[in-house]
C-alpha cells in the first residue's frame, strides 16, 4: 500500500509547486504591477550631513528629486583607501566622489566611465555659465592623454591662499604684503606686536602663494615633452633658503612638519598665529566659526593673493578638483548622470550648501532662514560654493572676506599638472623641503637630493 | 587444548573486525567534528580562502574593475627589484629587533620589581597604569605622543626648556623619531607582558622560596635561582609572540609618520598599504604581503626551532 501511494503523493506535490509558480508569474504579469525605484548608489567622503541622521535626510532629499532610492555611502577617514576597497571587492557604485589624482589614476585604468559626449549634449552641464569652460580644461588634465572628461565638478574648488588676521594688519597699519620681505617684515610685527607665529604650514602642503616670488608653480611642468618639478629646481632655492630664516628667527610654527590642516586652523582661531596658506571658501567660515565660538570680536579673517613674481605676475594654486565619477560598472548610468545634472541644478546647489529643507534651513514667505543645526554645519553640505554663475549664496552676511578670496582664486589661480605619480613624487618634494627648511640641508643640497631622488625614481624625466 | 586453559566466559566474547572497530571510533567522533565545524568554516573562509585567493591576485595585473590579466611572476619580481622594498624591510628590521629587544626585557624587570612591592594596593595601581596605554588604540597614542613631544606647546620640551635645554624637533629628526616610535611602542605593551609575567610568577611554588630562605639566600638569589628560571616557559611564549609581530608593524608608523621620516621610519607593512592603497597596484601589494607572510613563516619556525617551545 505504502508503495502504491508515493506517485500520487510526489505528483500531487509537483502539481501544488507548479500551480503556485504558474500564478506567481500571472499575477507579476499583471499590468497594475508595483513598480520597483531604482537605487541610486553614491559613495563620497563629504557629500551629506554631520552624522548618520543627517545622511538619510540627505539622500531622502535626493530621492524625492530624481524619483529613486538613494544609498549613500558616506565615510569620512580614510575615503579614498575605503573607495578602492569596495570597488575592488566588486560592490556597485553608480557615483563616485574623488579628487583630481585618483580621478586621474581611475580614468587611467578605464574604471570610470568617460562622459564628454553627454556633457556636451546636456542643457545643464553643457551650458558654460553653469559649469566654465576653464573646469572642464581641469578636469581634462585628470584624463589619460588630456583626453575625454571623466567627470564632473562638485563645487567651486577655489585655490589656496594665504588667509591672515585682517584685524592685525590694520592695527599694525600694515599693508598688502607683495615680495618675501614684505611677508617677513609682517611676521615679524606678529611675533614682536601679538606675541603669535608669523606663519604656520602643514609640511610643504601650501607654500605655493610663496614660490609665486619666483614664479614657480606647484604639481609638474611639462617642458619639450618632458616632464619637470619646479619646485625640485635651482629657481626654489631662495624661496626654501627664506623659509629656513623664518623657521631659525622663531617666525614660522616650529610644529609645522607634524601640523594637520586642523592645527593650522586652530591656531589662527585661537591667535596664536597670524597667517596661513588655506581654501577662499574658509575666509568666511573662519569668520563665521570666530563669531560663534569665542575668538576675539575685532577677529577678521581676510585672503592675500601670493608674492609678485617676475613680470609682475602672482601665483595661488587651485585645488585638486573634488568631482563625481559613474564608475565603468555603475548598474544605473542614466540615472547617475541625471543626479550630475541635478547636483549643478539650484536645488542640488541648495542641498550641497545649506542643507536639508526643514532640518538646516526653512522657507517662510521667500526668505530663507537656517535653523541651529543649518548655522553648526556652517552651510556646508559638500557644496559651500557651488560652480554655477547663476548661484547667488542666500545669506550674504554670513560671506564675509568670500567676495575678495574668490577674486584672488579667479585672478592668479592656475590648476597644477598632477599625474598617477603625483603623490609619491611629492612625498620626496616633502622630504627634503621640509630638510631645508629645518636646515638639517642647505637649500641647495636640498634640492639637488630631491631633484635627483625624483630622476632616480622615474618621477620626472629630467 | 589451549582453548581448554582459557575460562569460558572469556571465550564467549566474540572476536571484533579491526574495520568495525574503526568504523565505530569514527562514529563516535562524529559530535565532535560537528562541533568543530563552525570553527572550521570560520578559518576556511576568513583565512584559507583569502590566503589562496591573494595567491592569484599576486600574479594578476589587477585593475579594481574590468580585465585583470596574469602576468605571472612579474609583481614578485617588481617587489623584490624595488629598493624601496628592501629599505623598508631594513627598516622593519631595525625597528622590530629593537622593540622586540626592549619590550622583552623591560616587562620582566616591571614584573620583577612590581612583584618586590609588598603594598598590594600600590602593587594594583602600579599594575593599572602600566597596563592602560594597551588599551588605548594607536590613533590615540600616537597623536598623544605626537603633541607631548611637539617643539612648541609640547610637554616634553616645555620641561628640557625649563632645565634650559633648546627645544628638541623629535618627530621630524629621522634618528629621534626611530626610537620615538621604539619606546612609545615598548610602553604601550609593557603592562600587557608585565602581567603574563606576573600571574606566572603567583604560580611559583612557595616552598622553593622557603627552602632557599632556609639555605640562606637572599632576595637576589632568590629573583637569580627561583624566580627568573621558573619564567623561562612564559618568557618563551612571549618571545615567540613578539617574533612573530616583528614584520608586522603596521600601526604606530601610519599614524606618527610624516615627510621627513618616512625614509627611516617606514616598514614592510607600510610599502604595502601605500603600493596598495596610495599607488593602486593591487597585484604588487599582494605579492608584497605574500613575501612578508613567507619571512614571517620562516623567522617562526627557525624561532620555534631555537627555542623549542613546545618541548619540554
Amino acid at each position: 500500500m505504502k508503495s502504491h501511494k508515493r506517485p500520487y503523493f510526489a505528483l500531487l506535490s509537483t502539481s501544488v509547486v507548479a500551480g503556485t509558480l504558474f500564478t506567481n508569474s500571472a499575477f507579476a504579469a499583471q499590468p497594475h504591477k508595483i513598480v520597483q525605484e531604482p537605487t541610486l548608489t553614491i559613495a563620497t567622503g563629504v557629500i551629506g550631513g554631520k552624522n548618520p541622521q543627517e545622511n538619510a535626510a540627505f539622500a531622502d532629499e535626493i530621492g524625492q528629486a530624481l524619483h529613486c532610492k538613494v544609498q549613500l555611502i558616506s565615510t569620512t577617514g580614510n575615503y579614498d583607501q575605503k573607495l578602492m576597497a569596495m570597488l575592488a571587492a566588486g560592490q556597485k557604485i553608480d557615483v563616485v566622489y574623488t579628487e583630481g589624482s585618483t580621478l586621474a589614476q581611475l580614468a587611467k585604468a578605464g574604471e570610470v566611465t568617460n562622459l564628454q559626449s553627454q556633457i556636451h549634449h546636456s542643457a545643464v552641464l553643457g551650458n558654460s555659465r553653469v559649469v566654465p569652460q576653464w573646469e572642464w580644461n581641469d578636469i581634462k588634465l585628470s584624463s589619460p592623454n588630456g583626453q575625454g572628461i571623466y567627470a564632473v565638478p562638485v563645487k567651486y574648488q577655489g585655490a589656496l591662499m594665504p588667509i591672515v588676521r585682517g584685524d592685525w594688519m590694520k592695527e599694525l597699519h600694515l599693508s598688502e604684503p607683495k615680495t618675501l620681505n614684505d611677508f617677513y617684515h609682517m611676521f615679524q610685527m606678529f611675533k614682536n606686536k601679538k606675541g603669535a607665529y608669523g606663519l604656520t604650514l602643514s609640511s610643504l602642503y601650501d607654500i605655493q602663494p610663496f614660490m609665486s616670488a619666483v614664479g614657480l608653480k606647484n604639481g609638474y611642468e611639462l617642458q619639450k615633452g618632458k616632464f619637470t618639478i619646479p619646485y625640485a629646481t635651482p629657481a626654489a632655492v631662495p624661496v626654501y633658503a627664506w623659509l629656513h630664516n623664518l623657521y631659525a628667527k622663531g617666525l614660522l610654527d616650529p610644529n609645522f612638519v607634524t601640523n594637520k590642516t586642523s592645527d593650522e586652523r586652530n591656531l589662527f582661531l585661537s591667535g596664536r598665529v597670524g597667517m596661513f596658506v588655506y581654501w577662499d571658501a574658509w575666509v568666511p567660515m573662519l569668520n563665521n566659526l570666530a563669531a560663534t565660538q569665542g575668538a576675539s570680536a575685532s577677529f577678521d579673517a581676510e585672503a592675500l593673493p601670493g608674492a609678485v613674481g617676475p613680470g609682475g605676475k602672482r601665483l595661488v594654486s587651485k585645488g585638486d578638483t573634488s568631482v563625481f565619477a559613474i564608475p565603468s560598472n555603475a548598474p544605473n548610468k542614466a540615472l547617475a548622470f541625471k543626479f550630475l545634472e541635478w547636483w549643478n541644478t539650484r536645488p542640488g546647489e541648495i542641498l550641497g550648501s545649506l542643507g536639508v529643507k526643514g532640518l538646516d534651513y526653512t522657507v517662510k514667505h521667500g526668505k530663507y532662514q537656517l535653523t541651529q543645526l543649518g548655522i553648526d554645519d556652517n552651510m556646508d553640505h559638500g557644496d559651500p560654493e557651488p560652480i554655477s554663475s547663476y548661484w547667488k549664496n542666500p545669506f550674504p552676511s554670513m560671506q564675509k572676506g568670500y567676495a575678495n578670496a574668490r577674486a584672488i582664486g579667479v585672478h592668479y589661480g592656475y590648476q597644477p599638472l598632477i599625474n598617477s605619480d603625483w603623490n609619491n613624487a611629492q612625498q620626496i618634494i616633502w622630504q627634503y623641503g621640509d630638510d631645508a627648511i629645518l636646515g638639517r640641508l642647505s637649500p641647495k643640497a636640498a634640492v639637488a637630493d630631491m631633484h635627483a631622488a625624483l630622476l632616480k625614481q622615474h618621477y620626472i624625466s629630467q | 587444548m589451549m582453548s581448554a586453559d582459557y575460562p569460558r566466559s572469556q571465550m564467549a566474547i566474540p572476536v571484533r573486525h579491526p574495520l568495525v572497530h574503526h568504523v565505530n571510533k569514527w562514529v563516535r567522533a562524529v559530535p565532535l567534528y560537528v562541533m568543530l565545524l563552525p570553527t572550521i568554516a570560520y578559518f576556511v573562509i576568513f583565512t584559507y580562502y583569502p590566503l589562496l585567493h591573494s595567491i592569484f591576485i599576486s600574479m594578476q595585473n589587477f585593475n579594481l574593475i574590468g580585465n585583470r590579466p596574469y602576468v605571472g611572476l612579474h609583481n614578485y619580481r617588481h617587489v623584490l627589484t624595488d629598493p624601496t622594498f628592501w629599505s623598508s624591510f631594513e627598516n622593519t628590521l631595525f625597528l622590530g629587533i629593537s622593540i622586540l629587544l626592549i619590550g622583552f626585557v623591560a616587562p620582566i624587570i616591571m614584573a620583577l620589581s612590581l612583584n618586590e612591592v609588598l603594598s598590594s594596593w600600590l602593587k594594583r595601581t602600579v599594575q593599572m597604569v602600566i597596563y592602560l596605554p594597551h588599551l588605548f588604540s594607536w590613533v590615540v597614542v600616537g597623536g598623544l605622543w605626537i603633541q607631548l613631544l611637539a617643539p612648541d606647546g609640547g610637554l616634553v620640551n616645555a620641561v628640557l626648556q625649563v632645565m634650559g635645554i633648546a627645544p628638541v624637533q623629535f618627530m621630524s629628526d629621522p634618528n629621534l623619531a626611530r626610537w620615538v616610535i621604539i619606546l612609545v611602542s615598548v610602553w604601550k605593551d609593557v603592562g600587557f607582558n608585565t602581567v603574563i609575567y606576573l600571574a606566572a610568577m603567583v604560580g611559583i611554588n612557595p616552598a622553593l622560596y622557603e627552602s632557599a630562605r632556609v639555605d640562606g639566600a637572599n632576595r637576589w638569589h632568590e629573583m637569580g635561582y627561583i624566580t627568573i628560571p621558573s619564567l623561562a616557559r612564559t618568557m618563551q611564549v612571549v618571545g615567540l609572540l613578539s617574533i612573530m609581530g616583528v614584520l608586522r608593524l603596521f600601526d604606530q608608523i601610519y599614524v606618527m609618520r610624516n615627510a621627513v621620516i618616512e625614509p627611516q621610519v617606514n616598514v614592510l607593512m607600510t610599502y604595502v598599504y601605500d603600493m596598495g592603497f596610495q599607488e593602486m597596484n593591487i597585484g604588487r601589494a599582494t605579492a608584497s604581503a605574500l613575501l612578508i607572510l613567507i619571512f614571517t613563516l620562516i623567522l617562526t619556525l627557525f624561532t620555534q626551532r631555537l627555542i623549542r617551545v613546545d618541548h619540554s
